[in-house]
């Protein structure tokens, strides 16, 4: 698992490549807490290399959007294929993420 | 070899110690005996001149009883001479008197002072053998008024001893003379009375009186005349100056001499002829003689110089033994040292052959990791650096060849034996498919070139992957241990051991392992491994702890724990060799599938190999494929994280049925009673703010999966998701 980030001002763009299990949910958790800081503004999670993820994936999705919620910003999911569209689905992240 | 620079100055200061420790054994040796033979010295030079001095008084006393005697004889007959002046022929009888009672007087005269137209008169009388007899010195010949104890006496006024002189006048010996003037009634002088005495007397004491054996002694007369001397060489010298002019030492014996004649008393040393002489001499009174006495230095040290000379062999003999112990003390420290240098040489070649040996035989587990139907281990554990346990195996056309073997003996010759077998399984194996022919070409090739009677116990088996069919052959080893739903012994053919008999015929067996099934090879150095009490590790341990779900390394890990637990402080007395092969293949429609991962999140990586690969098996979509992967993941890693107290040790078995139009996945552990079932899903339509952060794992198994069912069976969580197809 890999997180590649490009930061712009106002925005920070996430790139997700690999697979999001629970040993690298847990491998990431460091990174995901510096994330955190962004949100108040917009932080686009860029999905176009992720294979997989599990609830310990969608977990960091969701405390991101918290966060965001709190700091009132943004997460937008950009470009998940259909396989972690059907996890979306079957889970309800559908309705909580703005999805590109 | 730091240590070998150290050991050779500890060798070369041993020795640096070792001579100082003669020379200063020597040194105070020869200084305590150097004292000691100073002071026995002086002592014996003291006691030798105290002897000298006692031996002079001696022999004074003796002679001046012997002159008193003869003087008491002419004094008591001066009056009744002196009376008898006016008639002359009574002399004669005076002469008698004097020597008939006088022992020590050897014969008298008297002898008238001549006047002026009288003839010579003189009786004298002297002992013979036969008496005593007259005889008259009157004579013109003898002519008595020249001779010394006439004239000397008239000379002086008073008694004379003359010196010796030898007589032909009648006692035919040596002799001296005591004379006194006699007086006539107008108190002129008249005549001279003599008592001779024979010198003899005087030698006869000398010589009887001897404080050392080659000791001598001498008496002189006034002018260094000898009278008497034990030794007759020098007698034959007369005088004080024949024995000058005879000796080297001129200058001390002159200067005795001139002592000598002077009267005085004292002691000297003379060397002559590289021979040293202690001489001590005294006056005698009256007579002004003098006595002296000879020591050889010889005779005063003989003793204590032979004394010395067995203090000095002894000594010299006793250091020579001390330097011969420490020359084979040194030896040996030094031949000790070549052997320490050649035993850390031999070690370091050990280690490296050890290196070597081990190198020889697959030591990366797992071996095949990208396979899912096997898990095999092997562990090896030389008694010493280089043993001759082996074991190898390698995976040809999906066959696994695998051996086990055991050289007789250990150490060196068995490693070159092991490092022989190994090169011929690979060789061998490499194009033979059966059992039985590659052992039987191994045993050939062994025999063939075995001069020195080793022989290898040995077990080969062959693996047919793909459906579980295994074919082996044993040669003399002990029979490995099969693990399908309780564990027992193969059942082998002894055979021979490899190396005996060059055309034997090994047979060949086999037997066909199901899904689940392992192996268990070993060497005799498991179950013979003895602690100290000499009690054997045994099969029975053995097959308790291979008991329970574990991978082949983590069986491996602990029978070894066992054993060395076991064993305890005994030494290893053989090489231990174990492989456990456990076959988790044939993955036909209706067979399952296991995989076994340790309660740690990072072992979660495995699950998605082994998911995939069930997935694969049943041509399933991509699609549905990573769904299950979620659900599966999802259900293990709640027993990672809740099943077992945090800190401990703890399995998860996950077990893929395959069913003709379904696919089912159990997943049981031994941790707490936990149904995860129970847990209220997670509430999917909740808006932002009230969504929980937890909960959702339960809910994607629920949803992905058709059938979820929890039991607890035997202390196990046994987790049933099933999925239609």
């Amino acid at each position: 698992m890999e997180l590649k980030t490009v930061k712009k001002p106002g925005e920070v763009i996430v790139h997700l490549i690999g697979r999001l299990d629970t040993p690298s949910s847990l491998e990431i958790a460091k990174d995901v807490e510096e994330l955190k800081k962004e949100a108040s503004g917009v932080i686009i999670l860029d999905c176009t290399e992720l294979s997989y993820i599990s609830s310990s994936g969608l977990r960091i999705f969701l405390t991101l959007r918290k966060e965001a919620a709190i700091m009132g910003g943004k997460v937008i999911v950009r470009n998940i294929c259909s396989e972690i569209r059907n996890v979306f689905m079957m889970t309800g992240f559908l309705n909580l993420f703005e999805i590109q | 070899m730091i240590k070998v620079k150290k050991f050779s100055d500890v060798v070369r200061n041993s020795l640096r110690g070792g001579l100082l420790l003669i020379i200063v054994a020597t040194l105070v040796l020869e200084a305590t005996s150097l004292v000691q033979y100073y002071f026995s010295r002086e002592g014996l030079r003291e006691e030798a001149a105290l002897r000298a001095e006692s031996q002079l008084d001696n022999i004074h006393d003796k002679i001046m009883d012997v002159v008193d005697q003869a003087e008491a004889a002419v004094r008591n007959s001066v009056w009744i001479a002196s009376w008898c002046l006016d008639v002359p022929d009574s002399l004669k009888r005076v002469c008698y008197r004097v020597v008939d009672d006088n022992p020590v007087v050897a014969g008298s005269a008297i002898a008238l002072v001549p006047k002026k137209g009288e003839k010579l008169f003189c009786p004298y009388v002297y002992r013979s053998p036969d008496g005593l007899v007259y005889h008259s010195l009157d004579n013109e010949e003898y002519y008595y008024p020249s001779k010394e104890w006439f004239t000397m006496p008239i000379e002086i006024g008073e008694g004379y001893w003359s010196e010796p002189y030898w007589d032909e006048g009648g006692g035919e010996m040596l002799m001296t003379t005591y004379s006194v003037p006699i007086k006539d009634k107008n108190d002129n002088l008249a005549a001279v009375l003599t008592a001779d005495v024979s010198l003899d007397w005087m030698t006869e004491i000398v010589g009887s009186l001897q404080v050392y054996p080659t000791a001598f002694s001498m008496v002189f007369s006034r002018d260094g005349t000898i009278m008497v001397c034990s030794d007759k060489s020098l007698f034959e010298k007369k005088n004080i100056s024949g024995i000058v002019s005879q000796m080297e030492d001129t200058k001390t014996l002159s200067f005795i001499g001139k002592e000598v004649t002077e009267g005085r008393s004292g002691s000297k040393v003379v060397k002559d002829k590289g021979k040293k002489f202690y001489v001590h001499y005294a006056p005698v009174q009256k007579t002004r003689w003098s006595i002296a006495i000879v020591i050889p230095e010889d005779e005063i040290f003989g003793d204590i110089r032979q004394v010395g000379f067995y203090v000095l062999l002894m000594q010299i003999i006793g250091l020579l033994m001390l330097a011969i112990i420490l020359y084979f003390i040194v030896s040996n420290l030094l031949k000790y040292r070549k052997l320490t240098e050649m035993k850390e040489k031999m070690e370091g070649e050990l280690k490296i052959a050890s290196g070597i040996q081990m190198s020889m035989v697959p030591k990366t587990f797992p071996p095949f990791p990208e396979r899912h139907d096997l898990d095999m281990s092997a562990l090896i554990v030389p008694a010493k650096e280089v043993g001759g346990d082996l074991y190898d195996f390698f995976i040809r056309e999906e066959k696994l060849y695998f051996c086990i073997g055991d050289v007789s003996g250990k150490g060196i010759p068995a490693s070159l034996v092991m490092a022989v077998t190994r090169s011929m399984f690979r060789a061998v194996a490499s194009r033979e498919a059966s059992p039985g022919i590659i052992v039987s070409r191994m045993n050939k090739g062994m025999s063939d070139m075995n001069e020195s009677n080793m022989f290898v116990t040995f077990f080969l088996g062959v693996l047919d992957l793909s459906n579980g069919h295994l074919r082996f052959c044993n040669a003399g080893h002990n029979a490995p241990m099969i693990l399908t739903d309780a564990i027992r012994e193969l059942k082998v053919e002894p055979n021979l051991p490899l190396g005996v008999l060059p055309d034997f015929f090994f047979t060949e067996q086999d037997v066909t392992l199901e899904y689940d099934d392992a192996l268990f090879l070993y060497t005799d150095g498991l179950t013979e491994a003895e602690n100290i009490n000499h009690e054997q590790f045994g099969e029975q341990r053995t097959k308790d702890i291979l008991h329970g779900r574990k991978t082949a390394d983590e069986h491996l890990k602990n029978i070894r724990g066992a054993v060395d637990a076991f064993v305890g402080e005994a030494p290893q007395s053989d090489d231990l060799t174990m492989l456990f092969i456990h076959y988790l293949g044939k993955s036909d429609s209706n067979s399952s599938r296991h995989l076994i991962l340790q309660n740690d999140t990072s072992q979660i990586s495995k699950l998605a190999g082994f998911v995939e690969s069930v997935c694969e098996s049943k041509q399933l979509s991509p699609d549905l494929s990573m769904s299950l992967n979620l659900a599966i993941e999802e259900a293990v890693t709640n027993v990672i994280l809740y099943a077992y107290p945090e800190g401990t040790k703890g399995y998860v078995d996950i077990e893929a049925q395959s069913e003709e139009d379904s696919l089912i996945f159990v997943i049981s552990d031994s941790g707490k009673a936990f149904d995860p079932t129970s847990i209220p899903p997670a509430d999917v339509t909740a808006s932002l703010e009230d969504r929980k952060i937890g909960g959702l794992g339960i809910f994607l198994v629920r949803n992905i999966m058709d059938e979820v069912s929890y039991e607890r069976i035997g202390g196990k969580n046994v987790l049933k998701l099933k999925k239609s197809l």
